[in-house]
């Protein structure tokens, strides 16, 4: 009862949120809402089937060109793009599924890693997808009647939402999406099957858990949300370079998943929240007044400030934000 | 409980979609009528204050010249409103550090753009992304940097010769409008910069008739050469254009002097610093380990030398380093950013002289300037409705260690047939 | 013919400071079965350190580098006794997360201090070289690689021959029975942790040689160095060292030698590739062994 009232008070602060923001602290919380499906599609790979990936950001660039290949070059609309994305993203991730079962471990973190470089190196390369090293422009999200570009206004009776605005509220839905999907995934079988992997390969064999099934399936689930995020985040963004899609990014969504709680359903939305928040809120702190004077930059003392939180978080509840709202049988059921 | 959320989500939904069949145009943003002045975003009438945007790369690879830049916006602003700014008007600059990143460079600008008059941007592929969104507002923009491509945007105000043309003027110059038939490769950035780097490199070569040794190209960022300087090695290249960043001269010219290799250097604007010579920049300062390959290496230049006494804009400029920046160290990049500044100011002046400082107000007074005097600091430009580059003419230096900014003059208005011939059309 | 040896020449000495660099990750790895994802911020550390030491404060080059050697390795030591034994028992991925937080901590921490720009190193070779048969030899590049062969005789000395390295081998093996004769696995696992800082700052100080420089990405250079551990399996020290060899020579010489359709620095991504071939065939790298499992 309590557990309801809890989310229909969080769903309500989401929908109100817009209008409590400034356009940077809206800009910020857009991001952090296309983030969290990405986070999310990552938690199912590694919360649930303890599969450490460090290629998350590949799968996201994925998207983000089939996105834009589709959308800004074919001319697409968003309602075919977003999921094409997101179906192509995942296809890679299925991909790369046969070749963890191999690997195990940090093996494979490192085997992902992989997947980043090589993969930067091929987008540097492609000028015809990517617009090589000088980067692309990404298409706004069309849908129907409503366009999604810088300065286009949605009117609904008093109410003014602005791009930023539109952005963040298709971002909420689709993450809603991704989140009743991930919830879903936990309650039935092929999730205990992933959790099955995670606790104990071997023994997830012997008890006629499908292994190679599983982290293929975990691999694709997991891609393909990264690819829907990716598109919207590189059409938000309006335009990237390659070298956007880098390790960085990736690390950023472990990050996400890992201090908001592995494994847990309510974990990624949190950690993204701080994680892709945090560098902008540290950065607009009047930590340093005159930056132009010679001082220290102030996008130097964030990183210092959000590399050490991310060790002190870490220290104190290695057990992610949920760990501090939940119970520890909770936390890790 | 899922049914509720669905619920909720259903009834926002539908409340959106029920209020309106689409989105529109947001119309112009807030302007206004202040008495007899017309004025727009970024102008407060009431305070009597302009906010003036400045998009810098205080971080990332070219933080080493986007931080003079910044310094000299600011000082030279400091030192208006120290004078009284322009007829009591105050300009404020709000600095933003976007890293070289076109993503950061474009977030930045988003949150900027309600509320300035003017914007400096630094770069090329950052002032890149965002031109389609200065153009659409109507936003004049200074960019500190040089490409071709920007002489054709009535928004823009670059200050100083196309990248193109300096590069065909050096290379007339280094084969002597073509009478010596040298082999010549280049080296670029691989972004909008590098490119335009190449477009002269390849006008050059067609014109003057040299061999072309080879094009190679890296991404900002990279930080090992070897490949394309042994490629430029065995085609043996004996001049060789950088059209670089200087975190990547430095390790480019070193790892030619590390594999024996010493061709003639000619060094595009952007590709030179003064800290690459001594270790902070100024004269008699312990000197790099790449100072010796790099002496007599040619540099296109943006500005007179430092403290050059023929300038006349000169003393004024070092004065107002001297009490607004005194830490800062002779560059030919808080030079340019100097004279940035007072294009602002003239075009600021001339929009609050004709009672518009609107958007629309300061465009049209920035497209009838016609000609500014930069007190030789840099070339004069010119800006009329009708275009083009605000010169072609291109100031060439050779390194020498011994001189204040280790830029010896050689030549500092070098025009050339070659240059003029290059199509800056984009 | 000069040609290749001139490549394969920086091709041994950029693989010696591989080498250096993979070392410091694999003592890490089979002591805490972390990898240290701080070992580029190290390196940036160690070679920053030295260029003060030597620069600023005006000590000779050698003693700056001895200095700063203690430094780091007192720094290593700090990060496992402060931040890292009171998350032992947390998954992995907790404590490579921390690693990573760490060295971003550290990396920006350092180009606050320092800003931007290069620096110089204060070294005594600067870009001094000599030829020897047509190949030019840095001067900072034969010492980076004499004093790399130098270090690693003493680090496998010591691991073959003293009560340390026996009891860090005897930890990697089996830290409880370890701990139950008599052995302070903790000081064990400092000094592996003290040890990576100390390799940290010799490979960082050559990366920082001519025509290189200190400067904030030197870090960026252990992510090269991935592939080296991987090649050689992680956590085993002589793995750590071919690999980083193969892996210097391999990238050197793909910048040589790969064709333009490759694409643009081909040579960044060889060594990765080359991991990948060979996981695929020895999923444990050339040298690592898979370890037995009991349900």
């Amino acid at each position: 009862m309590r557990g309801r009232a809890v989310l229909v008070a969080v769903v309500l602060a989401a929908l109100v949120l817009p209008f409590q923001l400034g356009t940077s602290a809206l800009t910020t919380a857009t991001f952090v809402v296309i983030a969290a499906i990405g986070a999310t599609g990552l938690n199912v790979l590694t919360g649930y089937a303890g599969q450490i990936s460090l290629g998350h950001a590949f799968f996201l660039a994925v998207g983000a060109y089939t996105g834009a290949k589709l959308g800004a070059d074919a001319g697409w609309s968003a309602a075919l793009w977003i999921p094409a994305a997101g179906v192509v993203a995942g296809v890679c991730g299925a991909l790369v599924g046969p070749v963890a079962l191999r690997l195990t471990g940090l093996y494979l973190a490192i085997v992902t890693l992989a997947l980043v470089f090589i993969g930067q190196h091929v987008f540097f390369n492609v000028e015809s997808l990517t617009g090589g090293p000088q980067g692309r422009s990404f298409a706004p999200v069309v849908l129907g009647p409503f366009d999604f570009s810088a300065g286009q206004v949605l009117r609904v009776g008093s109410l003014e939402i602005d791009h930023n605005g539109l952005y963040y509220y298709l971002a909420l839905a689709l993450l809603a999406a991704a989140t009743a999907f991930a919830w879903n995934v936990r309650r039935t079988r092929s999730g205990r099957a992933m959790v099955a992997v995670r606790e104990r390969e071997l023994a997830a064999t012997v008890i006629g858990v499908d292994v190679r099934r599983v982290k293929i399936a975990a691999f694709t689930a997991s891609a393909f949300l990264a690819g829907v995020s990716g598109a919207l985040y590189a059409s938000y963004l309006s335009f990237a370079q390659p070298g956007e899609w880098s390790l960085l990014l990736s690390i950023q969504f472990v990050a996400a998943v890992i201090v908001g709680g592995m494994g847990t359903v309510a974990g990624p939305l949190l950690g993204s929240a701080v994680v892709f928040a945090l560098p902008t809120v540290l950065k607009n702190l009047p930590l340093v007044p005159d930056e132009a004077a010679g001082g220290v930059s102030v996008s130097d003392l964030s990183s210092i400030a959000y590399g050490l939180l991310i060790v002190a978080f870490l220290v104190l509840e290695p057990r992610g934000l949920v760990g501090l709202v939940h119970k520890p049988k909770e936390a890790h059921s | 409980m899922r049914p509720s959320i669905l619920a909720v989500a259903a009834v926002a939904a539908t409340s959106l979609t029920l209020g309106a069949c689409g989105t529109g145009d947001a119309g112009e943003s807030s302007g206004g009528n202040a008495g007899s002045l017309q004025t727009g975003p970024g102008v407060d009438a009431s305070s009597k204050r302009i906010r003036v945007g400045d998009l810098n790369a205080l971080s990332g690879p070219a933080a080493a010249l986007g931080k003079p830049v910044a310094a000299g916006h600011q000082a030279y602003f400091d030192a208006l409103n120290a004078r009284g700014g322009i007829d009591g008007w105050k300009i404020e600059l709000a600095v933003e550090d976007t890293g070289y990143q076109p993503q950061q460079h474009v977030q930045a600008y988003n949150a900027l753009k309600g509320d300035i008059a003017i914007l400096n941007s630094f770069g090329s592929p950052t002032t890149k992304a965002i031109q389609p969104k200065f153009q659409r507002e109507k936003l004049v923009t200074v960019p500190a940097s040089f490409d071709s491509i920007w002489g054709t945007d009535p928004t823009l105000a670059p200050v100083g010769t196309p990248y193109s043309i300096d590069v065909a003027n050096a290379l007339d110059y280094v084969t002597k409008g073509g009478s010596e038939k040298l082999k010549v490769g280049i080296i670029y950035q691989n972004d909008e910069y590098g490119t335009d780097g190449l477009r002269g490199f390849e006008a050059a070569q067609r014109a003057l008739g040299f061999t072309d040794a080879g094009r190679q190209s890296y991404k900002p960022g990279d930080s090992d050469f070897t490949a394309q300087v042994q490629k430029l090695k065995a085609a043996g290249a004996e001049a060789v254009v950088l059209t670089a960043l200087p975190s990547a001269t430095g390790p480019i010219v070193g790892t030619a002097a590390t594999l024996g290799y010493t061709p003639q250097w000619i060094l595009q604007g952007p590709s030179y610093i003064e800290q690459l010579i001594t270790k902070d920049g100024t004269v008699g300062a312990e000197p790099t380990p790449v100072a010796a390959a790099l002496k007599g290496a040619i540099v296109t230049s943006f500005s007179a030398p430092w403290g050059d006494e023929k300038a006349p804009g000169m003393k004024q400029m070092l004065a107002d380093q001297k009490r607004f920046a005194p830490d800062q160290p002779p560059s030919i990049y808080f030079a340019l950013a100097y004279a940035q500044g007072k294009v602002v100011e003239q075009i600021l002046r001339k929009a609050i002289a004709s009672g518009d400082v609107s958007r629309g107000g300061i465009l049209a007074a920035k497209e009838n300037l016609g000609e500014v005097d930069l007190g030789g600091i840099t070339p004069a430009v010119t800006y009329t409705s009708e275009g083009g580059p605000p010169s072609r003419q291109t100031l060439i230096t050779e390194v020498d260690p011994k001189v204040p900014g280790f830029l010896k003059v050689i030549e500092s208005d070098h025009a050339s047939d070659v240059a003029d011939a290059v199509d800056i059309s984009g | 013919m000069t040609e290749f040896l001139q490549l394969l020449f920086q091709g041994v000495s950029l693989g010696a400071t591989y080498a250096l660099v993979a070392l410091g990750f694999a003592v890490v790895y089979r002591s805490s079965g972390v990898i240290n994802f701080a070992q580029g911020a190290m390196l940036l550390l160690g070679a920053y350190a030295t260029s003060w030491l030597a620069v600023d404060v005006g000590l000779a080059f050698g003693l700056a580098v001895l200095v700063a050697m203690v430094a780091l390795a007192l720094a290593g030591a700090g990060l496992h006794a402060v931040v890292l034994r009171r998350v032992t028992g947390q998954p992995t991925f907790v404590l490579v997360m921390i690693t990573i937080g760490a060295g971003i901590a550290v990396t920006s921490g350092v180009e606050a201090a320092f800003g931007p720009d290069r620096r110089l190193l204060g070294d005594p070779w600067g870009s001094s070289s000599f030829e020897v048969g047509g190949v030019t030899i840095n001067s900072v590049k034969a010492w980076g690689i004499a004093v790399t062969t130098v270090a690693l005789a003493a680090y496998f000395a010591f691991d073959r021959y003293t009560r340390w390295g026996l009891a860090m081998q005897a930890t990697a093996a089996d830290e409880e029975a370890t701990l139950s004769v008599g052995v302070p696995v903790r000081l064990v696992h400092a000094g592996t942790w003290a040890m990576a800082g100390g390799l940290a700052t010799l490979g960082g100080l050559f990366l920082a040689g001519f025509p290189g420089a200190p400067q904030p990405t030197l870090g960026d250079a252990a992510l090269r160095a991935f592939p080296a551990i991987v090649l050689g399996g992680l956590g085993s020290p002589v793995g750590a060292v071919v690999g980083g060899v193969l892996i210097g020579v391999t990238e050197v010489l793909t910048s040589g030698y790969a064709p333009d359709s490759l694409g643009t620095n081909f040579s960044a991504v060889a060594p990765y590739v080359a991991m990948i071939a060979i996981l695929l065939v020895r999923p444990y790298g050339l040298f690592g062994v898979r370890p037995a499992e009991r349900i």
